[in-house]
C-alpha cells in the first residue's frame, strides 16, 4: 500500500519550495519552463498510478493527455462552451476513453497490454491527424485560459497561470494518494501482485484495472486541459505515441510506483532537456545512455535509489528521535 | 477505376512488397523474442543502421556490394550490443528490457545524426533494376518486384531452415521450451546469440534494400517501429507463420486502406490490432499453443 515516509514528505516539501520560488522569481522564460515541468508532473503521475501501483505499463497515457486537450478544444472553440464547462466535459470525456481502453485492456498482460494500449492510443492520434474536423495536421488554436477574475487573479499572465497549475497538481497529487489509500488502491496493489489469488478471492479484477484506468484518465484529462491552455494551441503531436515513451522514461528516470520520484523525475527530465538542448543538438544521446545507465544499475529511478540507501536511516533515526525528545534536532538535520 | 482488373494487380504488387519488407524486419523481432523473451525495440534502430551502411558504401562500390555489407554490418554491431547490453538484460523483467531498448534507440538516432548528419541520404536503384516489367497486363518497377521475389526467397529459406534442419529443430524447441531444451544438451545460450545475429543481418539487409524506394533518414528505424510491432503482435510472438501472416495483413490492409478508403486507412490497422488482442490475446499464429 502507498505510505508517506519521512523521505517522500522531505522531498515534496523541497519540490513544492523549489516550484515556488521559482514561480515568484523566475523570468519569463523560467516560469514557461515550470509550467512545461508541472503538466510532466501530471501525466507523469497519470502513468505511475496505473504502471506503478497496477503494473499496467501503459503507452497510451501520452494520447489520453491529447484526449483531454482536443475535447476541451472541441468544446471551447468549436461549440463555443465557458472554459470550465468545457474543461468539466474534456476531463469526463477522457475518464470515460480511459475506463473503455482500461476494460478492453485488463484481458491482456506484459508486452500484449503495452502493444494494446499503443494501438488504442495511435488509433486517436491517426484520427485525429486525418480529421478534418479537428484542423487535421495544422492543429488548432484560439483556446481560452480560465477566468479567475472573481478572485483577482489573470491567468493570461505567466506567474499566475504557473501558480494555478502548481494548485492543480497539488490537488492531483491529494487525489491520487486518495485513490490509492482506497479500498480500490488496496485491490490493486493485490491484482498486480497476484491477479489469479484476487480472482480467488472473489474480485472483480478487470473492473478494478478498469475503474484505476479511467480515475488515472481524470487526472490526463486535466493534464491536457492545461496542456492546451498554456500553449493556446493545439496539433496531433500531442497524441503520438513517443509522447507517451517520454512520460514512461520519466517515471523510470524517477522512479516506479513511488508517486513522489516521478515528480522528482518530470524536473529532472525537463531542466535537462533545456539545458542539453542549449549545448547540444544530440541531447537524446545523452538521455539514452542515462536511461540505460539507471535502468542497468537496477535501481527504482533517481528517487528510488535515494530511498533504498537513505530513507529506512532517516526513519529510524526519525523514530528514535520521537521516543526520546532530547535527540529531535538531529533528526531535523537528516 | 476500381472496375479495372490492373488496379487490383498494381495494388496488390504494392501491398506484397511492403508485405515483404516489413517480413524481414519482423521475423528477425518476432524469434527473438520468442526464443529469448527479449523486447528489442532497438530493432528498427538496426534498420536504419542497415540503410545508412548501404547509402555509404553503394555511392562507391555499387549496389550489390551494399547490399551484402549492410547486413554484415549491422550483425557486427548486434554482436557488440548482445555483448554489452543484451546478455546482462537477459534475466530482467520485459519492462526493463523495453526501457533498455527504448534508450538504445535515443542513443542510436542521434549516433546515425553525428554520423551521417541531419539531412536524407538517397540511393540510386540498380541498373539492372531500374526499368519496368510487364506483368500481368501491368508494368511494374522491377526493384519492386525484386523485393518481393526476395522476401518470399528468404521466408522459403527460413521455412526449410526452421523445418528441415537440426538447428531449426534446436530453435523450435528453444522457442517451445528453453528449459527443457537446455536440459537436452542444447546449448541454449549459443543459439541465442546466433539467431539474434541472423535477426539483425535481416534488419539491416531490410534496410538496404528499403534504402533505394524510401530516403534514408535518422527518424526512419522510428517509423518503421511501430508497423514492425503491429506485424509480430498480431501474427503472434515467435512464430514464422506469424510473422509472414501478420505481414501479408497489414501489406494489404495498409495499402488497399489507402486507396479504397483514404479516411480511414490508418485508423483501420489500429483497430484491427486492438480487434485481434481482443478476440485473441497472444496473436493469430502464437509460437506457443
Amino acid at each position: 500500500m502507498f505510505r508517506h515516509t519521512p523521505l517522500r514528505y522531505a522531498v515534496l516539501a523541497i519540490l513544492a519550495i523549489a516550484a515556488l520560488m521559482q514561480a515568484f522569481t523566475a523570468g519569463y522564460f523560467g516560469l514557461e519552463i515550470l509550467i512545461e515541468i508541472l503538466i510532466l508532473c501530471l501525466l507523469v503521475l497519470a502513468l505511475d498510478l496505473v504502471a506503478g501501483f497496477g503494473g499496467m505499463v501503459s503507452l497510451c497515457h501520452g494520447a489520453l493527455m491529447g484526449v483531454g486537450a482536443y475535447a476541451f478544444v472541441a468544446l471551447n472553440v468549436l461549440a463555443d462552451l465557458d472554459p470550465w464547462l468545457a474543461a468539466l466535459g474534456a476531463v469526463a470525456i477522457t475518464a470515460a476513453a480511459a475506463w473503455i481502453i482500461g476494460a478492453i485492456c485488463a484481458r491482456s498482460h506484459g508486452i500484449y497490454f503495452i502493444m494494446a494500449t499503443l494501438a488504442f492510443g495511435q488509433m486517436a492520434y491517426s484520427y485525429v491527424f486525418e480529421s478534418p474536423l479537428f484542423g487535421g495536421d495544422d492543429g488548432m488554436g484560439g483556446i481560452d485560459r480560465f477566468d479567475l477574475s472573481a478572485i483577482g487573479l489573470d491567468l493570461n499572465d505567466s506567474r499566475s497561470f504557473a501558480l494555478f497549475c502548481l494548485a492543480v497538481l497539488a490537488a492531483a497529487y491529494l487525489f491520487a494518494t486518495a485513490i490509492l489509500r482506497s479500498g480500490l488502491g488496496r485491490s490493486l496493489a493485490g491484482v498486480m501482485h497476484n491477479e489469479k489469488r484476487m480472482k480467488a478471492l472473489g474480485l472483480n479484477t478487470w473492473r478494478i484495472k478498469a475503474d484505476v484506468f479511467g480515475l488515472s484518465g481524470i487526472i490526463a484529462g486535466v493534464a491536457g486541459v492545461l496542456a492546451a491552455q498554456h500553449i493556446m494551441f493545439i496539433s496531433p503531436g500531442l497524441m503520438n505515441w513517443t509522447v507517451s515513451g517520454e512520460a514512461l522514461v520519466v517515471v523510470i528516470l524517477g522512479g516506479l510506483g513511488t508517486l513522489v520520484g516521478p515528480l522528482v523525475g518530470a524536473a529532472a527530465f525537463v531542466v535537462m532537456k533545456h539545458e542539453l538542448g542549449e549545448v547540444t543538438t544530440y541531447w537524446h544521446l545523452v538521455v539514452g545512455v542515462i536511461l540505460i545507465a539507471v535502468v542497468m544499475s537496477r535501481a527504482n529511478g533517481i528517487f528510488g535509489w535515494v530511498e533504498a540507501r537513505w530513507g529506512d536511516r532517516i526513519e529510524r533515526r526519525l523514530t528514535d528521535a520521537t521516543r526520546s525528545p532530547a535527540q529531535k534536532e538531529v533528526s531535523t538535520d537528516a | 477505376m476500381t472496375q479495372d482488373l490492373s488496379f487490383w494487380t498494381l495494388q496488390t504488387l504494392n501491398a506484397l512488397q511492403l508485405s515483404m519488407l516489413l517480413f524481414l524486419l519482423s521475423i528477425g523481432l518476432t524469434v527473438i523474442f520468442g526464443l529469448m523473451h527479449f523486447v528489442n525495440l532497438a530493432h528498427g534502430a538496426l534498420y536504419a543502421l542497415g540503410a545508412y551502411i548501404a547509402a555509404s558504401i553503394a555511392g562507391t562500390a555499387g549496389f550489390w556490394v551494399a547490399i551484402l555489407a549492410a547486413p554484415i554490418g549491422v550483425a557486427l554491431v548486434g554482436v557488440v550490443l548482445y555483448g554489452g547490453l543484451i546478455q546482462r538484460m537477459r534475466k530482467s523483467g520485459p519492462m526493463a528490457q523495453v526501457l533498455v531498448t527504448f534508450g538504445l534507440i535515443f542513443a542510436l538516432l542521434d549516433l546515425t545524426r553525428i554520423l551521417w548528419g541531419d539531412l536524407a541520404l538517397a540511393i540510386a536503384t540498380p541498373a539492372a533494376l531500374s526499368g519496368q516489367v510487364e506483368l500481368l497486363g501491368v508494368s511494374y518497377p522491377a526493384y519492386r518486384l525484386f523485393i518481393i521475389l526476395l522476401g518470399a526467397a528468404i521466408f522459403g529459406a527460413l521455412a526449410l531452415v526452421l523445418a528441415r534442419t537440426q538447428i531449426g529443430a534446436m530453435i523450435r524447441a528453444g522457442v517451445d521450451n528453453d528449459a527443457m531444451a537446455a536440459c537436452l544438451g542444447i546449448n541454449v545460450e549459443r543459439l541465442f546469440f546466433v539467431v539474434f545475429c541472423v535477426g539483425c543481418a535481416l534488419a539491416g539487409l531490410a534496410g538496404a534494400v528499403a534504402a533505394p524506394l524510401l530516403s534514408v533518414t535518422p527518424g526512419m528505424g522510428l517509423q518503421i517501429l511501430i508497423p514492425t510491432l503491429i506485424v509480430i503482435v498480431i501474427g503472434g510472438l515467435g512464430s514464422l507463420k506469424g510473422a509472414i501472416a501478420g505481414s501479408l495483413i497489414y501489406g494489404f490492409v495498409q495499402t488497399f486502406g489507402a486507396v479504397l478508403a483514404p479516411q480511414l486507412a490508418s485508423v483501420l490497422i489500429y483497430a484491427l490490432l486492438a480487434a485481434v488482442l481482443v478476440i485473441k490475446p497472444v496473436g493469430l499464429f502464437p509460437a506457443k499453443g
